[in-house]
């Protein structure tokens, strides 16, 4: 056992860990954050991704001694004062959530890439979710989203993306 | 759940390589963790105790010198090295190799000294770092020793690196600054994938160099090709030169055919 401190969405917290504890069960089980999801396990589909430090990473990959002293950032602090972020609107707005298991990891890195670059075209949107795997929407309504909060959407082209 | 290990994090090099020389038989380096932790969850792995390079003093540090060359550390991520703009001006077939790596949150933790440790026959960044003539600064309690990557990889996962012993620098000689080159790396998907052949090229002072990946048991340097030398020539060299297995991703035909097509293409897009 160790003790790591680590601050997640603002708050601090202390907590006795096991040194192969992964940062992703640290969130889950121990914090309770359970917006953070486990899909593969294995750093391909992305639905473990948090901020830490200020850049996304896949927290089944991270273990939890690692994050001693860290900033981390989850989807539970992405709303703030019971009103939702930007991003979680657009997706709203554009039916990007079906079963929701992505939405948390997808919301994460949408926020990364929409920070380093605010006016994506759709092939830097396509490459900054790469990471992120979807099995429902076939990702036309979250492209649109990202396009959407950066306020790009032209409503006539809505549906009509054209996949390169 | 992953199986038991103790975690350690050194925070001075001697500490660090004297718990290397102590334990490294049973244990493993951490870094990026995109490999091992993947490679432990699945049982592949079975160290007793995970030791974090990260946070020893000076492992971090990407830096450029027109005496020392490209320095780069353990803890350095294929992100950080996408960053600097330094690289992409004297090396763009660094950054070339290292932005096809795997996907941007993997990028941020992956590294690129993990990318050639694991010696994996479809390593993304070896190619770039043959080509470049780059070496490994190798060191243990023992000392330090220099080896060129040309020297470095031994078959699959296999590299020359003994137990007690960390890739503690790469150099990235200053007379390879300048450097054309190029990439291509063929995929399943769009997306981030697994290489089923990487090919990059590049030329510099009338000489031309191949490094390949996933087409031999280790990435492979074809050397002593002249700039300007016959297309017909260059790919006899790379199909001479290279070894591919059928695997579930393609059949052998399949990435001799990529290879000689890579070569030809990537003779006319660098200039």
């Amino acid at each position: 056992m160790m003790r790591i401190t680590v601050n997640v969405n603002g708050n601090s917290y202390a907590r006795d860990i096991e040194g192969h504890e992964t940062l992703l069960r640290f969130l889950r089980e121990d914090l309770g954050l359970t917006g953070t999801k486990e899909g593969c396990g294995a750093g391909e589909c992305g639905a473990c991704t948090v901020f830490m430090n200020g850049r996304t990473v896949n927290s089944c990959m991270v273990l939890a001694a690692e994050a001693d002293g860290c900033t981390i950032e989850t989807i539970e602090g992405e709303a703030r004062d019971g009103k939702l972020s930007a991003i979680q609107e657009a997706f709203d707005r554009n039916h990007a959530v079906q079963c929701g298991y992505c939405t948390g990891g997808m919301v994460m890195s949408v926020r990364e890439l929409l920070h380093r670059n605010p006016k994506p075209t759709i092939d830097e949107i396509k490459e900054g979710i790469e990471g992120n795997f979807c099995r429902c929407t076939g990702y036309q309504q979250i492209i649109e989203a990202v396009l959407d909060a950066s306020g790009q959407l032209v409503p006539a082209n809505k549906g009509e993306l054209k996949y390169a | 759940m992953l199986q038991k290990f103790e975690y350690a994090a050194p925070t001075g090099r001697a500490e660090f390589l004297s718990l290397l020389a102590e334990r490294g038989a049973d244990s493993k380096l951490l870094a990026g963790g995109t490999d091992l932790l993947v490679n432990i969850r699945g049982g592949v792995m079975k160290p007793s105790l995970v030791v974090d390079v990260k946070k020893v003093a000076g492992f971090s540090a990407l830096s450029w010198s027109a005496s020392d060359g490209l320095l780069i550390s353990p803890g350095t991520t294929i992100n950080d090295l996408l960053r600097d703009r330094g690289v992409a001006e004297r090396f763009p077939l660094l950054t070339e190799c290292a932005h096809d790596l795997a996907s941007y949150q993997v990028r941020n933790r992956a590294t690129v000294i993990g990318n050639v440790v694991n010696a994996s026959p479809c390593s993304d960044m070896a190619p770039a770092l043959l080509c470049l003539g780059a070496r490994a600064v190798i060191s243990s309690k023992r000392g330090q020793r220099e080896v060129p990557f040309v020297d470095f990889f031994k078959g699959v996962k296999k590299t020359v690196l003994q137990p007690d012993e960390v890739l503690e620098r790469i150099i990235v000689p200053a007379s390879s600054a300048g450097a054309r080159g190029s990439y291509r790396k063929l995929k399943r998907i769009n997306g981030h994938d697994l290489g089923i052949v990487g090919v990059a090229l590049m030329k510099k002072d009338g000489l031309m160099r191949l490094g390949i990946s996933s087409s031999a048991p280790t990435p492979i340097l074809i050397d002593g090709l002249k700039e300007g030398a016959s297309e017909d020539s260059v790919v006899a060299a790379a199909r001479k030169a290279i070894s591919p297995i059928s695997d579930l991703r393609c059949s052998k035909e399949y990435r001799e055919f990529m290879v000689e097509t890579y070569v030809k293409r990537l003779l006319k897009e660098v200039a």
